[in-house]
């Protein structure tokens, strides 16, 4: 990064004594794989600190980590929640008035940018209707703002224009891959045995076609991360996003490598998780 | 040429008033044919340049007009070229459609290819025609942003900073007084420019990546893939934002970093191309002896290039998008250029006192994202070769 740490550290007007100092002290002249080294096991032992805090790495990102992850679960919730009713109504009533208010919600949705979504939600509710907070996180209870009245108000704006682009995603997945179980003999074979439309409907085209859009929601984690940092940012809601943000603007390299390779490991981990949830969703796979 | 093509040239031919009538106005050709409906687009799009031609000469900004040559008349220069080149093109092809139109009648039936197929079907899909308008509007309005805009989009007016919209000034004034419909018409240049040239990137480095992946597999593909993967383990908006704080930002940077590290065409490309080459067509190739230069030319690429081009088209919308948030979080263009996500991101300051900085932008960059999106929805059901 262009911008030297030790400069930061020293502040405005120190001495180019005292910043060599910082230097010698950072290591910064040592060799690279030894720099490497401290700096992959200090972000384990404790000892890399983040510049601005004053505090190891870790101790900062898991301070930020519950407003994000209540963030983004909110934000994952309300799209499922919304985006696969939608996407199966969509497909059932395919060629509908309804299907093609879905199909153009669904392109508008991953058109509109989450941080515009914010501002005029907060623009909305917050400036033109004082009816939602707009900024910040409310009152918290044990570490969670969804506990609190207040905190709750304080989530929704977030938690919706994060939730825009997965719920338009989601919702067209769901139609197509609908649209593609519904195509097959089986249901044919279903509908002839005189199983009730309804049943043909959920109990075998639906648990089908969830498959894909199951595995998805894991490859969306990664999106998730990306919107957080734009969503967080917008409406000051103190998560790890505005935190990668803010750590990037104050040049805090430790903190910003340390929260790349956590948004990293947690994407493989629940890319994991969904690739064994996918057996259990569809018992054709199996992992010897 | 075959033969049915000659004897098809000896009984229709233009005749000479036809090339008479066509030099002299586009369109007037088809009109003694009967072809009204084509005759009225060729007008149409007469009258769309002639109105900006007029707006040009009136606000003294046509290259030879110009009368402040201090302002940039490179700009006025690249506006004015490209107009009268739209004017040549309109006489090329009004000449060019009638004496293929004049040709077809001749045969009753004949044999449609690929193409033909797939320009029918979309010339039947609202969707897709309603995104193409869309890009095309905006595409011309950033190649005449010097004539539409009524100032230069960075002249300050400090006397009416934040000033709501008025007639004079009809989306309002930003915190500078820079008048916002002005820069919101440059800022369709930075979006069209920097997502264009990225998808050209991205397409001509993960096109590649995706080709050799998918035609060799083995070695190669697992080296391609595992590369992929790494890069995918971080959200690409913090992949960028790392890598733009390490570069310094600057359009060619935004360039750069988007088409290379936007590895997601080179997965759908590997995808296609991995099915296209398990097709009997390619095996015959193979059995003849075609290089494997030749094979991947001439065979694979071809019978990829509709999910290509699917691919293509959304990826501009994404790239502006990712533009549009960079520039907002102060990573991406930087003022005093006007685009549309930096514009967003002063806006934020200012949101109970004007609004309209805020609300113009958005609009912009979702219209523009979403003709991106429903002409590449569109593109995918048309181009799809078992839709008959």
């Amino acid at each position: 990064m262009p911008g030297d740490p030790a400069r930061v550290m020293a502040g405005l007007g120190a001495t180019p004594a005292t910043i060599e100092a910082i230097r010698v002290k950072l290591g910064l002249y040592e060799p690279f794989h030894v720099q490497y080294w401290r700096l992959i096991s200090g972000l384990f032992n404790g000892q890399l600190q983040a510049m601005t805090y004053h505090k190891p790495v870790w101790t900062v990102i898991l301070e930020r980590l519950p407003a994000t992850l209540e963030l983004g679960a909110a934000g994952m919730i309300l799209a499922l929640l919304i985006s696969i009713p939608a996407g199966l109504l969509s497909a059932i009533y395919r060629n509908s008035l309804l299907d093609y208010a879905v199909t153009t919600a669904a392109l508008m949705g991953i058109s509109i940018p989450v941080f515009w979504f914010a501002l005029m939600l907060m623009l909305v509710f917050g400036v033109i209707l004082h009816v939602l907070p707009v900024s910040g996180r409310g009152a918290v209870l044990w570490g969670w703002s969804f506990l609190t009245i207040d905190g709750l108000r304080h989530l929704i704006i977030p938690a919706v224009a994060l939730s825009s682009v997965q719920m338009a995603f989601n919702a067209r997945l769901t139609r197509a891959s609908m649209l593609e179980v519904m195509r097959q003999e089986y249901i044919d074979t279903a509908r002839a045995k005189g199983l009730a439309e309804r049943v043909v409907l959920i109990k075998h085209a639906f648990r089908n076609a969830l498959a894909p859009v199951v595995t998805n929601i894991g490859l969306q984690i990664g999106a998730l991360f990306a919107g957080a940092v734009l969503t967080e940012t917008t409406t000051a809601w103190p998560g790890i996003g505005r935190l990668m943000y803010e750590s990037i603007l104050r040049r805090d390299q430790a903190v910003v490598f340390g929260l790349a390779l956590f948004m990293a490991a947690f994407y493989m981990l629940s890319y994991l998780v969904v690739d064994l949830m996918y057996a259990y969703i569809d018992p054709r796979i199996t992992y010897d | 040429m075959t033969d049915t093509d000659q004897d098809i040239a000896v009984s229709q031919k233009m005749r000479p008033q036809d090339y008479i009538l066509s030099l002299l106005l586009p369109g007037l050709g088809h009109i003694v044919h009967g072809w009204w409906r084509k005759a009225l687009i060729f007008w149409a799009l007469l009258a769309i340049q002639g109105g900006t031609l007029y707006l040009a000469i009136l606000r003294g900004r046509l290259a030879w007009f110009a009368y402040s040559a201090s302002k940039s008349p490179s700009e006025y220069w690249f506006s004015t070229s490209i107009l009268f080149l739209l004017f040549f093109m309109v006489w090329v092809f009004a000449l060019l459609d009638l004496r293929r139109s004049i040709h077809l009648r001749s045969e009753e039936t004949y044999a449609r290819g690929y193409w033909q197929i797939v320009a029918r079907r979309f010339s039947k899909d609202a969707k897709g025609i309603v995104g193409l308008l869309i890009i095309l509007f905006v595409l011309y309005v950033a190649l005449f942003a010097p004539f539409y805009a009524r100032g230069n989009a960075l002249k300050m007016d400090l006397v009416h900073f934040l000033a709501a919209p008025s007639p004079e000034h009809p989306l309002g004034m930003d915190n500078f007084g820079r008048d916002v419909l002005d820069r919101l018409i440059f800022g369709s240049r930075v979006a069209l420019g920097i997502g264009g040239m990225a998808t050209l990137l991205n397409m001509l480095f993960g096109g590649f990546l995706g080709l050799i992946g998918g035609f060799f597999r083995g070695v190669s593909d697992a080296v391609i893939m595992r590369f992929l993967e790494i890069i995918n383990s971080i959200p690409f908006l913090v992949l960028a934002l790392l890598i733009i704080s390490m570069w310094g930002s600057s359009i060619p940077t935004l360039i750069v970093v988007l088409g290379i590290f936007g590895l997601g065409p080179a997965r759908i490309i590997r995808s296609e191309v991995l099915s296209v080459r398990e097709e009997d067509y390619i095996l015959a190739a193979r059995a003849v002896g075609t290089p494997t230069g030749r094979l991947i030319l001439r065979h694979v690429l071809p019978n990829a290039i509709a999910s290509l081009l699917v691919v293509t088209t959304m990826s501009i919308g994404v790239n502006i998008i990712v533009v549009a948030g960079l520039s907002f979080l102060g990573f991406g263009v930087r003022p005093p250029i006007p685009s549309w996500g930096a514009m967003l991101q002063q806006a934020q300051e200012f949101m109970r006192t004007a609004w309209w900085m805020a609300v113009y932008p958005g609009l912009c960059i979702i219209i523009t994202v979403f003709g991106f999106n429903i002409l590449g929805d569109s593109l995918r059901d048309v181009l799809d070769p078992r839709m008959k």
